[in-house]
């Protein structure tokens, strides 16, 4: 049976993004959309009232006790509880008894089961509560929490006490390779001076990572850090090395989403352990808090937040290992007049909307008709409209032209090569790995899989279970970055964090060396994967040109702490069935597209979010967490359905994203500039102008300038996403970005100083100047005046008209240029030079 | 004038918004901002590209067979008891000004790897790529003078760039002084540009610029602005032109550090330091010999030698030796064993690095191989050691600790700075 752990998958996505209630200012507002990502369990529905456009959108529930599904720890047991959604509430208990309720907590007096009930004026809310027969107490062992410690605060790597010598005769297993030997140098040798299991604070092992003794490697934690406590519980219980008894399996932290509004406003936070052994435990007063950003939310005592100013940051609360967390958005105080939001144009707008709505954001408004032309070329088709395009987009009055444009550019080549481009750079297809030989094929096979929109379950299947010789079945390229260069084997380890990050949406790379410090994500997970791949194997033939993949009989992958063979087992504790016949691989990638496919959707959609939205609902795109909760939890879930259901197909998603009006939104208004407000960008209030990738950029000058780029040994105008051996292929490519593709490193978009010397003064506009087929050149042979040549180069650039400041400054440039006694055509030259390198130009707005 | 122009409009801007959402939570720029008033230290990388051999240049091993010792004769040096191969009779008379690490090890034997860790003090994994050296100081300390913190000549290498900082902190690439005609890429103006034209246009391009940054207040748009108003400067700077301006040192000199990429390297280093560059790089190539090593050695082993001494005694003449790290490094050693082409082949297991200036006493060897160069017998020395000199050094906290790939990351982890270094 499959224990669904860190890929967290909520259980009952019901509801949309509530949308019955904005921000009410003066008092704290509680969790809205608390259906989210934690697991949500329970707490009874009501649905309210709603007015306004979004009528259609089901609501939240309008008030509910939290936490929900509380057993309690025995008589005495205390559980603090929010009502969320309510306000002026009475709670009580239908059996005082067994459980009473004193201002906001609830008291097990008996063994027994009660229902609590809470009273608002905004409506009704139960809550069904059970007292278990004993307290249990939650243990903490060596080799699964204390290992953990040691590792991630480096007291075991080879500079510190993991060095052959130690530090000072305390001497580790290098990265806790050898959990028994370390416990037993803690617990045991010199005496047992290192901990004092009378007096657990006076342990050496907390004194010196603490500083209070003086310790070589300085302070590493605090006596308020969840290490400390951790290593302190650990030492009260007796310094065992395994843990018996209860163990803490999940946090939870409440509100999980809440918004506040105006600074000063403060929200009280519960915490609730859930113990293995089904019990809770009210948590709050043992966990360490934390925010990311103060300047949003400070702590205050007794667990609560106060507003501080307006933003989104995450609340996290950690204790023994584990973390949860809550977002927490504060905005300014309400508007007397409601927000307005646009009509919505599918499922999109209804979550952004909404969400926009409840936190008292305005969108932007609609982009105009060129805005948008230019933006859905660049983001649609990787290339700006010509003339004659913009001319009968913008020339026509039909109903729905965006959604015919849309469409239109959705079916040709340039889209399928400008996605070409983003896809090699996700399974990473660069000459390095194949030497130059195969990775045409493996580009031609991803642009097919583009252009026929084949359902990406089934390419990615192909992908993970590919044998063969890479020219001939060009899908096992995948596999190519995975070999070791020199030793032209098969590096698993490298493979593995591969496969999570593009298809589950998950960073496992730090599990390869120590468990991960916050997630239940530990090195045994990582190598319980790593054993999907054990048999995979390459060959190398011809000249070391050609390479064959195939899948062996044998061969098993060793543990390197424990050294014993791994089985191969799931991220969610889950183990294979292999028939007879089918590979290992099969049915990791049967797991993944089939078992996983929520998760394998969200990962993906979230990945198509990114590349239009500029951020991913969870950010980073590909760092799905417990502790990184989605800014739109049922928005990714309604684009994972809706992937699903289209049959995993691209083509689909990315019509619904560009014909949503979110997608559509201007990125600043005349009187309100974008950028200024970073909560209005992290909620999509706006579209988020970027730079231009490389290759687009590259293009776009070609194709203002009329001068098409030359590659040797490709036919003159050939696209630089068509490279085949890209990497390295010009400066202009790799000064603006272009990846080697060698590590899973994002494409960087910064702007750098190199940049802006190759634009103003490098041979990539200087040289197009002097070509023939400049368009300056061309436009003056027409016999077209001054402004009507420079009406031309800014529709071929920006698809718009110059507005009046920069006519008159072109004008009195031109004026001043010719006094100076320079020629038309070198004048003019240095218009289009100035048009491109407006920020504009090199940008989507 | 348009630079005054331009100048007065960006001293408004000097705080320019932070807090953005650039890769790795590093906010953009404190990169160009200047921090006055500080005597800092700066540091210049002589790398021999390609792994230098350990028995033809600091740890001749004359003692060992003949199919290991190779076909060098050994000298003595400056400091009794010390020998170097023969190739290398400037050092060995030099040896006062500079101390030998003999026991450096790397752990990485494919070049790219190994150059990557040698570059960055940190092992390369296949989470992130760390930063450089010279990005991370190119990050902590800002640009002096106008001047851009990194520079690496003559080109860029995949091995050496800003990594998860972000290709604002990569470095700025200068080119290869050796040329005839030499002139950094794009920094000086397309030909047939004056520069009264250039800055009309510069001004035009102002102007439209204005439209869109009036609307739009979002770091990309500020940091672009940043960079280009640098780019201006810099194509202005007659500072910047004379940095890079190698013609105008005396040919007795250009001579001196040699007529070889190496050696104009080394000089065009030398320059920019003084003009304010906080790390050089300078690559050497030519150093894999998997074949006829001694052919390639008995070449190139001379030019490093001229250039590295030169370059010390004309930096220590000039006072800059003082204030600067200089450091000799390949990215690994190679085999003991000469192999069937009578080369020898990648070898991590021990080499010989230099390193000079910034309080580094001279006339030190440190370390030591085993009888045949093949393992540190004492003192072994990791590439985290050096990782960790080079920041205390340069003032720079290498237990800082950045934030990217999900996960808190030091600037240098682990390593203890070589003590010996340390007066």
């Amino acid at each position: 049976m499959a224990r669904a752990r860190h890929l967290t998958a909520p259980r009952r996505a019901r509801l949309a993004e509530g949308v019955c209630r904005g921000p009410r200012s003066g008092r704290p507002l509680a969790s809205a959309a608390r259906l989210d990502y934690s697991d949500y369990v329970g707490g009874s529905v009501s649905i309210a009232a709603v007015t306004g456009s979004l009528l259609a959108v089901p609501c939240a529930l309008a008030v509910a006790i939290e936490p929900a599904g509380i057993r309690l720890q025995g008589p005495g047991a205390t559980q603090r509880i929010l009502v969320d959604g309510g306000s002026e509430c009475q709670v009580v208990s239908d059996a005082p008894g067994i459980v009473a309720v004193q201002g906001g907590v609830l008291r097990a007096r008996v063994p027994g089961r009660a229902v609590v009930e809470a009273r608002c004026a905004e409506g009704l809310a139960t809550a069904a509560v059970e007292v278990a027969e004993v307290a249990s107490q939650v243990g903490i062992g060596f080799e699964r929490d204390l290992l953990s410690i040691l590792t991630t605060k480096g007291c075991n790597s080879s500079s510190c006490h993991g060095s052959p010598a130690g530090q000072n005769g305390f001497r580790l297993s290098l990265y806790g390779s050898d959990p028994r030997l370390d416990h037993d140098m803690i617990v045991r040798q010199h005496d047992g001076r290192r901990v004092s299991l009378q007096d657990p604070a006076k342990s050496l092992l907390l004194a010196k990572p603490s500083f209070e003794l003086a310790h070589g490697g300085g302070q590493l934690m605090t006596r308020e850090s969840d290490e400390y406590r951790t290593i302190l519980e650990w030492l009260r219980q007796g310094a065992p090395y395994g843990s018996g008894g209860t163990r803490l399996e999940r946090l939870e932290v409440y509100p999980a989403e809440a918004v506040l509004a105006e600074s000063g406003t403060s929200q009280p936070v519960v915490v609730v352990g859930r113990l293995s052994d089904g019990t809770t435990r009210d948590m709050t007063a043992e966990v360490r808090f934390s925010v990311d950003d103060e300047a949003v939310v400070r702590l205050g005592e007794g667990a609560v937040v106060t507003a501080a100013g307006t933003g989104m940051t995450t609340l996290l609360a950690r204790a023994m290992g584990k973390a949860a967390a809550s977002q927490i958005i504060v905005v300014e105080r309400q508007p007397a007049v409601p927000p307005g939001i646009p009509e919505p144009a599918n499922l999109i707008d209804t979550h952004v909307f909404g969400k926009l709505r409840r936190v008292g954001i305005e969108p932007f408004p609609p982009s105009d008709d060129r805005t948008f032309l230019r933006r859905v070329y660049l983001d649609a088709a990787g290339i700006l409209p010509t003339r004659e395009e913009a001319a009968s987009f913008l020339a026509s009055d039909a109903q729905g032209k965006r959604a015919t444009l849309i469409d239109a550019l959705l079916e040709r080549e340039e889209h399928t090569t400008h996605w070409l481009v983003k896809f090699e750079d996700w399974f990473r297809n660069s000459q390095y790995y194949s030497q130059g030989r195969t990775n045409a094929s493996f580009k031609r096979w991803l642009h097919d899989s583009i252009r026929e929109d084949w359902p990406y379950d089934r390419t990615v299947r192909e992908m993970l279970t590919a044998v063969g010789d890479t020219t001939v079945r060009p899908a096992g390229n995948f596999w190519h970055p995975a070999i070791d260069f020199m030793l032209k084997t098969f590096e698993v380890e490298k493979a593995v964090p591969t496969i999570t990050r593009l298809f589950l949406g998950q960073r496992i790379e730090c599990a390869q060396c120590h468990n991960h410090p916050l997630e239940n994500l530990t090195q045994d997970d990582f190598y319980g994967l790593a054993a999907f791949l054990a048999r995979v194997r390459v060959k190398h033939g011809y000249g070391q040109y050609r390479r064959v993949w195939y899948d062996a009989r044998e061969g098993e992958t060793e543990h390197p702490v424990t050294k014993r063979t791994v089985a191969p087992r799931f991220l969610d504790g889950s183990e294979p069935e292999i028939a007879g016949g089918t590979t290992r691989r099969a049915a990791l990638a049967d797991w993944i597209t089939r078992d996983q496919r929520i998760q394998f959707a969200r990962a993906t959609v979230n990945r198509v979010w990114h590349e239009y939205f500029q951020r991913g609902i969870v950010e980073p795109f590909d760092d799905f967490r417990s502790t990184n909760r989605p800014s739109h939890p049922a928005l990714l879930d309604a684009l994972a359905r809706h992937f699903i259901d289209s049959g995993f197909r691209f083509r689909s998603l990315h019509r619904l994203i560009l014909n949503s009006q979110a997608y559509q939104l201007a990125a600043h208004a005349p009187v309100r500039p974008g950028g200024e407000r970073p909560l209005e960008d992290a909620l999509f209030a706006r579209y988020l102008p970027r730079k231009l990738p490389a290759e687009v950029l590259l293009d776009a000058i070609s194709q203002v300038t009329g001068v098409p780029e030359a590659f040797r040994g490709y036919p003159p105008g050939t696209s630089p996403k068509l490279l085949v051996a890209s990497i390295g292929a010009t400066r202009f490519l790799t000064t603006f970005g272009h990846p080697r593709r060698d590590v899973m490193e994002d494409r960087s978009n910064a702007p750098s100083l190199a940049q802006a010397l190759l634009m103003m003064n490098g041979d990539v506009l200087a040289a197009r100047a002097r070509a023939e087929g400049f368009v300056v050149e061309r436009l003056l042979e027409s016999g077209l005046s001054d402004g009507q040549v420079v009406d031309a180069l800014y529709a071929r650039a920006l698809s718009r008209r110059p507005d009046d400041d920069e006519r008159r400054g072109i004008e009195a440039y031109l004026a001043e240029e010719a006094a100076a006694g320079r020629d038309r055509r070198q004048r003019l030259a240095n218009v289009l030079w100035a048009v491109l390198n407006t920020k504009e130009f090199q940008m989507n707005l | 004038m348009l630079l005054s122009h331009m100048r007065a409009r960006y001293s408004r801007r000097d705080f320019l918004r932070v807090g953005g959402t650039s890769i790795a939570g590093v906010t953009l720029p404190q990169l160009l901002a200047a921090s006055p008033g500080r005597s800092e230290r700066s540091c210049l990388v002589f790398f021999q590209s390609g792994g230098v051999c350990q028995h033809d240049s600091f740890d001749p091993k004359p003692e060992a067979p003949a199919g290991i010792r190779g076909g060098f004769e050994t000298i003595p040096t400056a400091v009794p008891g010390v020998r170097f191969s023969e190739l290398l009779p400037r050092s060995a008379a030099n040896l006062g000004r500079f101390s030998v690490i003999r026991s450096m090890f790397s752990l990485e034997a494919i070049h790219e790897k190994a150059k990557q860790y040698a570059f960055s003090g940190q092992r390369p994994n296949n989470a992130y790529k760390h930063p450089v050296y010279g990005s991370v100081v190119a990050r902590e300390r800002g640009a002096r003078n106008g001047l851009p913190p990194f520079v690496v000549i003559p080109k860029r290498d995949i091995s050496a760039d800003a990594g998860f900082l972000g290709s604002a902190y990569d470095p700025f690439v200068a080119g290869d002084p050796a040329k005839e005609k030499y002139s950094v890429q794009d920094l000086s103006l397309p030909t047939g540009l004056g520069l009264e034209e250039a800055r009309g246009r510069a001004h035009l391009l102002e102007r439209l610029d204005a439209r869109l940054e009036a609307l739009e207040k979002s770091d990309v748009v500020s940091s672009m602005d940043h960079f280009y108003q640098k780019a201006l400067d810099l194509v202005s700077s007659p500072q910047a032109k004379r940095a890079f301006d190698i013609g105008s040192e005396p040919d007795k000199l250009r001579d001196a550090y040699g007529r070889t990429t190496g050696g104009q390297g080394a000089l065009l280093a030398r320059r920019l330091i003084e003009a304010g560059v906080r790390l050089v790089t300078v690559f050497h190539g030519g150093y894999d010999t998997h074949s006829d090593n001694d052919k390639t050695n008995s070449r190139l082993y001379p030019e490093f030698d001229q250039a590295f001494n030169t370059l010390l005694e004309d930096m220590d003449s000039r006072g800059l030796l003082s204030t600067t790290l200089v450091l000799a490094i390949g990215e690994f050693g190679r085999t003991p064993e000469i192999n069937h082409s009578a080369g020898r082949d990648h070898w991590p297991g021990v080499f010989s690095i230099a390193a000079a200036g910034a309080g580094v006493p001279g006339g030190q060897v440190i370390g030591s191989s085993d009888r045949l160069g093949a393992e540190p017998d004492d003192r072994p020395v990791s590439i985290e050691d050096l990782g960790a000199t080079v920041y205390r050094k340069l003032g720079i906290d290498a237990h800082k600790e950045y934030h990217a790939a999900g996960r808190p990351i030091r600037i240098n982890d682990g390593g203890e700075p070589i003590r010996e270094l340390f007066a």
